[in-house]
């Protein structure tokens, strides 16, 4: 593990803004942060990347602390800020080697031109950065943050206040720098953004709710329902459904029943049989979906009546 | 490393100072106008002999007061002595300059950075604030510091060329190089960090620009307590003087170093 979390914890003031984390991450993945706003994801990711300290507990960032040795692990992380800032009166190169100019670089202004080749800016390298979109801006800052060949790359919310077209490019490329191998740390509130890019994603409310792969979180509060349309549903039908014990819960909306199965790829065919038995006349039998919002949703619910 | 770094925020510092219209005009027009004005009312005396000033009871007591420092310049015509007396109060009128470029460039240099929250980048790098808070005092110092010697070389010029060169053996005295190579440097590096931990606190560079002002009172009242006659800044005394500065700039830059923690940056300067 890349990273590890030991009951890491911030307090600003009263307010417990990151409250004994546990979380590890896997090298050359991209985990993710998924939380609304408040929920410490800023505050994790500025602890593991150095910037600030810990009220108590500790994280473990490639074999090093970061709240000992900041700057060791200053080396070897890029980090894409919540909101990333330029020096707007200089270049959109200047403003690069400035930073580059911070690390034990030989070749800086190869990687310069490498990636702002790659990020599709070279054209504008000298054009002052106050001129740039916010789009151009966003990636410019990924740049900044992949020159120095970092081994962990940490983006905190990288598509927030992007129109949805620039999202989904600076999404692909972020696809495109897991395919090189980057460690990536992301944090989001935006839920489809992290089932499309992490493998990981720890959903937090300053503690941290849960920590899986996108498929098992839908898996886990993924209660399958069959949904069966009928020309009439009467108390008949009802009661015969009831006394089927494979059937977990059942309900009923005007002429539609909403039945959860114990495991539906074995009792479904058997449940629509006793349906026609009692003489229910079916026009539709469909899965109820869950979409990753309502497992998300249902999660952080279940936070709070805790 | 460490010294790669440093230039590296030097080079940038200047840089971004020098799209700023307004860092131009501060090195450049402002040490003019102070050094026009100064030399200007030595002209002054003489064109227009003084008459009415050597009358005036004020005049009278202070060039009794240099003549009990400088016995030398009793000797002299009493326009002259005036002259002396003047071109004696520009030693700190001259202390104005590294004083405003500093302070000026430190909260330009602070709020930019706050504005484009440039700086949390920056401390993402392997650079030590440390090494930050220096880069960026030097490079407000530095220029401050040249300016100033390049003012003072310009003052001596025009004494020269204006005809009054025997004044500046009563003028040249030790204090006059303490001040330009003691007390200006440790002044440019007290206004800097002064204008840091200012503008560190303030919200816009409307309440930095506030701090300027602020910073250059004591530099007035200096001027306006030897302008007075209440205190001569004899050799010993403007030594004492620039030490005091020297010590206290000690102190002014441990509060700043613990403003400039990389902690404090990221969680205060929102
Ligand atoms: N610098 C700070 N000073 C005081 N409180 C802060 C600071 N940064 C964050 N917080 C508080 O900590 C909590 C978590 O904030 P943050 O980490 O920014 O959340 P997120 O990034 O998930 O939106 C919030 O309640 C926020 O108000
Ligand atoms: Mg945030």
């Amino acid at each position: 593990m890349i990273i590890e979390t030991n009951n890491l914890t911030r307090k600003f003031g009263d307010r417990l803004a990151v409250d004994n984390l546990n979380l590890t991450a896997e090298e050359g993945k991209i985990l993710g942060f998924l939380g609304p706003n408040g929920a410490g994801k800023t505050t994790t990711m500025r602890m593991l990347a150095g910037l600030i300290s810990p009220t108590s507990g500790y994280a473990v960032v490639d074999g090093i602390r970061p709240d000992k040795e900041a700057e060791r692990v200053h080396e070897i992380i890029g980090i894409l800020t919540e909101t990333p800032g330029f020096y707007n009166n200089l270049s959109a190169q200047r403003n690069l080697e400035y930073f580059a100019g911070f690390y034990n670089l030989s070749d800086a202004s190869a990687q310069i031109e490498k990636y702002l080749k790659l990020m599709e800016l070279w054209e504008r390298k000298s054009d002052k950065v106050g001129t740039f979109s916010k789009g151009m801006k966003q990636r410019l800052a990924i740049t900044r943050a992949l020159i120095h060949r970092p081994k962990i790359l940490f983006l905190d919310e990288p598509t927030s206040g992007l129109d949805p077209e620039v999202s989904q490019e600076v999404r692909g490329l972020i696809q495109n720098l897991s395919r090189e191998g980057y460690t990536i740390i992301l944090s989001t509130h935006n839920l489809s953004e992290a089932e499309q890019l992490c493998h990981r994603i720890a959903v937090i409310r300053s503690a941290l709710v849960t920590l899986d792969t996108p498929a098992n979180l839908r898996k886990r509060l993924f209660k399958h329902q069959t949904m069966i349309k009928l020309e009439e549903i009467d108390e008949n039908l009802i009661q015969a459904i009831s006394k089927l014990d494979y059937v977990n819960k059942h309900s009923r909306e005007e002429n539609t029943l909403l039945i959860e199965l114990a495991d539906p790829s074995k009792h479904q065919s058997d449940l629509i049989k006793k349906i026609v038995e009692a003489g229910g006349r079916i026009i539709e039998v469909t899965d109820k979906k869950h979409s990753l919002e309502d497992i998300y949703l249902s999660l952080l619910n279940e936070e709070e009546k805790i | 490393m460490t010294k790669q770094r440093i230039f590296n925020i030097l080079k940038k510092e200047w840089q971004v100072m020098f799209t700023e219209l307004n860092s131009l005009m501060l090195v450049t027009v402002l040490p003019v106008i102070i050094l026009a004005q100064g030399l200007l009312y030595v002209w002054l005396i003489e064109k227009f002999g003084g008459e009415s000033m050597i009358n005036s009871s004020f005049f009278q007591s202070v060039l009794r007061k240099i003549s009990e420092v400088m016995s030398a310049v009793s000797n002299l015509e009493i326009t002259e002595q005036l002259q002396v007396f003047l071109l004696s109060q520009f030693n700190f009128y001259l202390l104005l300059i590294p004083v405003m470029i500093a302070v000026s460039f430190a909260t330009f240099s602070i709020v930019d950075e706050k504005q484009t929250h440039s700086l949390e980048a920056l401390l993402a790098t392997p650079v030590r604030t440390w090494e930050l808070l220096l880069g960026k005092a030097l490079s407000g110092a530095i220029p401050a510091i040249i300016v100033t010697w390049i003012c003072g070389a310009l003052l001596l010029l025009g004494v020269q060329v204006l005809g009054w060169g025997d004044l500046l053996t009563y003028f040249l005295n030790p204090a006059w190089f303490i001040i330009l190579f003691l007390l200006t440097p440790a002044i440019s590096i007290l206004s800097f960090l002064l204008g840091v931990i200012g503008s560190a606190r303030a919200k816009d560079s409307k309440s930095a620009q506030n701090l300027v002002v602020l910073i250059v009172l004591p530099v007035l009242a200096l001027i306006g307590i030897q302008i007075s006659g209440v205190v001569w800044f004899t050799t010993i005394l403007t030594l004492v003087l620039a030490l005091a500065v020297v010590v206290i700039d000690f102190f002014v830059l441990k509060v700043a170093v613990r403003l400039f923690s990389r902690e404090s940056i990221i969680i205060s300067w929102r």
